[in-house]
């Protein structure tokens, strides 16, 4: 790469031809650190994702193996590609966990998004007292982990009559995604220009049809961002459902969420355990989210680098 | 189609003390076209956003036609508004673009079908209507800019700075196609601009600001022969008018070897006033080349003053030339303009007459015109 830009500077006669040798040899230097810099990080990085990739991938062929399989010799291949085990971890109720999660999640992200793009709208573009104050408080949520609230969110869900259904885990998710999703959507409105929002208005946009019809399309890639980190976030929720989504008497209906009914299948078996049942659940569990992540990749990349090109 | 009225509306900006707008006065006439001319931040483009209800107006008020719309919303004045980065919807399609004000009023869709189909038909953007503004160069967002404004039919038109972001060709040709269109269709228009040249070319009349105060209004020509005082004399006209302050003497001022007549009570008014000086200003192209003819003060010199020529800019049609003179004891810089074909060279001496009739004489202390 280096002799197409030397030739020249060395064929200029004069005092620059002694800048020349130099200036490509610098060239040569800087190249070489890249390299080393790039065996480096290369190496980092590929250790990096065998250490993500590998575990994932064991549970995966663990589900199609035998317990004794599992127990005796780990690193063989699965003898047998039955979807047995997929078919006993069903029976044992993950199709009614997805369900359960999925219900919630629907309404749950749903809601942040609508509420957290919502708040974060009116606290970037309208000024009004209290707007900054306002704004910490919802960022101040982020800085407080919700485990600590465990006891007091119980009994406050106990005394709303909450305990075990759908609403309660929902608003608790709500509220536990706020803070980031209004910090996050706060500094994306922000960056969108205010004359299209002063078009709107003067096109003959109420406030509300302004944010409906012409902020939040603008705002989609960081929407789809920040709505990914929710679901994976409420996805993987297990100290919430665990506390707040537990059968208070004999006759409540179970609503586990997946993370719940997944230790219920390790615990369920007690002394006999089924392994390849319990990694198949893991596996049905990671699909969605798969799928979900996969599906709205671009809009991720789009979300995470608008603003720097027009 | 209606009129406009600043009157005396004020604007201050919360945690200033000087307002951005002090007491604008403008009555614009129904269907004209008004260019707010003036340096950056001279408070021009806030008094289009007071009128587009973008900004408050603190005192005073804003009538559209009879009515007061000093504090109505933006949706309720029945204005349309060109943006300087042309805030076209990037998530639309050109036709939606232009259609979304007319679909918010309620207008069925095959009404704002004609009409969006209509607006592109006069700004040639019918094979873009389907396109999404990524996709359109710049010279074309403008015009679906412009389209936008145009198919909601509106009282008047504001437009900000529309022509910044195109390149000096684009701007040359478009500014003639906006002058064209508003004169057609006959909607009173604002128009908000930094450049002179835009400002004289397009306007019926032409209001500069300078620091949030009305400086003038009137006809580019008039502004052009009359400037009302120091500010407009050195803003309006390109290159600029040449300003030079010369000594009080019986009968006119001084101006190098000649006596240039002014108005006696007006020199009177300004010697009363403790002036010995007053500021003569003569466009480049009132200055005339002496060849001995001219009548002059001392027998032994010249008439006019003596240009030692610095640089000379050939523009093919005319030259002008940029030099230095002495003038009552200090060295001014001076630019006259010089026929295409007889430019001198650099080094050369110019003498220069200002011809009679063309001069323009300001108070120096307050910089009130004082000639006629």
């Amino acid at each position: 790469m280096s002799t197409p830009i030397k030739d020249p500077i060395e064929g200029v006669d004069g005092p620059r031809s002694s800048a020349g040798p130099r200036r490509a040899s610098q060239q040569e230097r800087f190249a070489d650190s890249g390299r080393v810099l790039n065996v480096f990080s290369h190496g980092f990085l590929a250790l990096w994702a065998v250490l993500i990739v590998l575990p994932i991938l064991w549970v995966v062929l663990g589900s199609f193996k035998t317990d004794a399989q599992i127990g005796g010799s780990a690193w063989t291949w699965p003898a047998d590609w039955s979807f047995g085990a997929f078919q006993r971890a069903w029976d044992k109720g993950v199709g009614g966990f997805l369900l359960h999660t999925a219900i919630v999640l629907v309404f749950s992200v749903g809601l942040t998004m609508l509420f957290g793009s919502m708040a974060a709208y009116v606290l970037a573009r309208y000024e009004f007292r209290g707007n900054r104050a306002l704004y910490f408080f919802f960022v101040a949520g982020a800085m407080f982990p919700p485990y600590l609230a465990l006891v007091p969110l119980f009994f406050m869900l106990k005394n709303f009559g909450m305990l075990n259904t759908y609403q309660g885990l929902i608003l608790v998710y709500v509220a536990y995604s706020m803070p980031f999703t209004v910090f996050f959507m706060y500094a994306f409105f922000r960056t969108l220009p205010t004359a299209l929002h002063e078009a709107a208005m003067l096109d003959g946009c109420s406030h509300t049809r302004a944010f409906f019809q012409v902020m939040m399309p603008l705002a989609k890639p960081g929407l789809v961002s920040v709505g990914i980190f929710n679901v994976l976030g409420q996805w993987n929720q297990y100290i919430l459902p665990l506390t707040l989504m537990q059968k208070q008497s004999g006759t409540d209906p179970d609503r586990s969420v997946l993370t719940q009914g997944l230790v219920n299948l390790m615990f369920q078996s007690g002394y006999k355990n089924d392994m390849p049942a319990l990694f198949a659940g893991m596996t049905i569990a990671m699909v969605p989210v798969l799928v979900v992540y996969l599906s709205f990749q671009r809009q991720v990349q789009a979300g995470l680098t608008a603003g720097t090109l027009k | 189609m209606a009129t406009v009225t600043f009157d005396k509306a004020t604007r201050v900006y919360p945690g200033s003390d000087r307002p951005a707008v002090d007491q604008l006065e403008i009555d614009i006439a129904d269907g004209e076209f008004l260019v707010l001319v003036g340096p950056s931040g001279c408070g021009k483009s806030t008094s289009l956003r007071m009128l587009a209800g973008l900004e408050d107006v603190n005192d005073g008020a804003i009538r559209i036609g009879d009515r007061d719309v000093t504090h109505l919303p933006p949706k309720d004045r029945d204005i349309a508004m060109v943006f300087q980065n042309y805030a076209l919807y990037p998530h639309m399609t050109v036709a939606d673009n232009m259609g979304f004000a007319l679909k918010i009023a309620g207008v069925n869709k095959a009404e704002i079908r004609t009409r969006v189909e209509e607006a592109a038909k006069i700004l040639d953007l019918t094979e873009f209507l389907g396109r999404k503004p990524k996709a359109l160069s710049g010279g074309q967002r403008q015009r679906v800019a412009m389209g936008r404004a145009i198919v909601r039919e509106p009282q008047v038109f504001l437009m900000d700075e529309p022509l910044s972001n195109l390149d000096a060709k684009l701007r040359v040709q478009t500014r003639t196609q906006i002058a064209g269109l508003q004169r057609r269709l006959g909607t009173t228009t604002v128009y908000v601009t930094h450049d002179q040249v835009e400002a004289m070319t397009m306007g019926d009349r032409v209001a500069v600001l300078k620091d949030g105060l009305l400086q003038q209004v009137d006809s580019p020509r008039n502004m052009y022969d009359r400037p009302a005082n120091l500010f407009v004399a050195g803003f309006i006209g390109s290159p600029a008018m040449n300003l030079v302050e010369v000594p009080v003497t019986d009968g006119g001022v001084k101006f190098g070897n000649s006596i240039v007549p002014v108005n006696r009570e007006a020199v009177a008014a300004a010697v009363e006033k403790g002036d010995r000086t007053v500021t003569v200003g003569v466009r480049p192209e009132h200055f005339d080349i002496a060849d001995g003819e001219a009548k002059s003060l001392s027998k032994d010199e010249p008439a006019g003053i003596a240009v030692t020529v610095n640089v000379v800019e050939e523009l093919g049609a005319d030259g002008y030339v940029y030099g230095t003179a002495e003038v009552s004891g200090e060295q001014k810089d001076i630019v006259v303009r010089v026929g295409g074909r007889s430019v001198p060279l650099k080094g050369d001496v110019l003498h220069v007459v200002p011809r009679a009739g063309e001069t323009h004489v300001f108070s120096t202390s307050t910089g009130e015109r004082l000639s006629d």
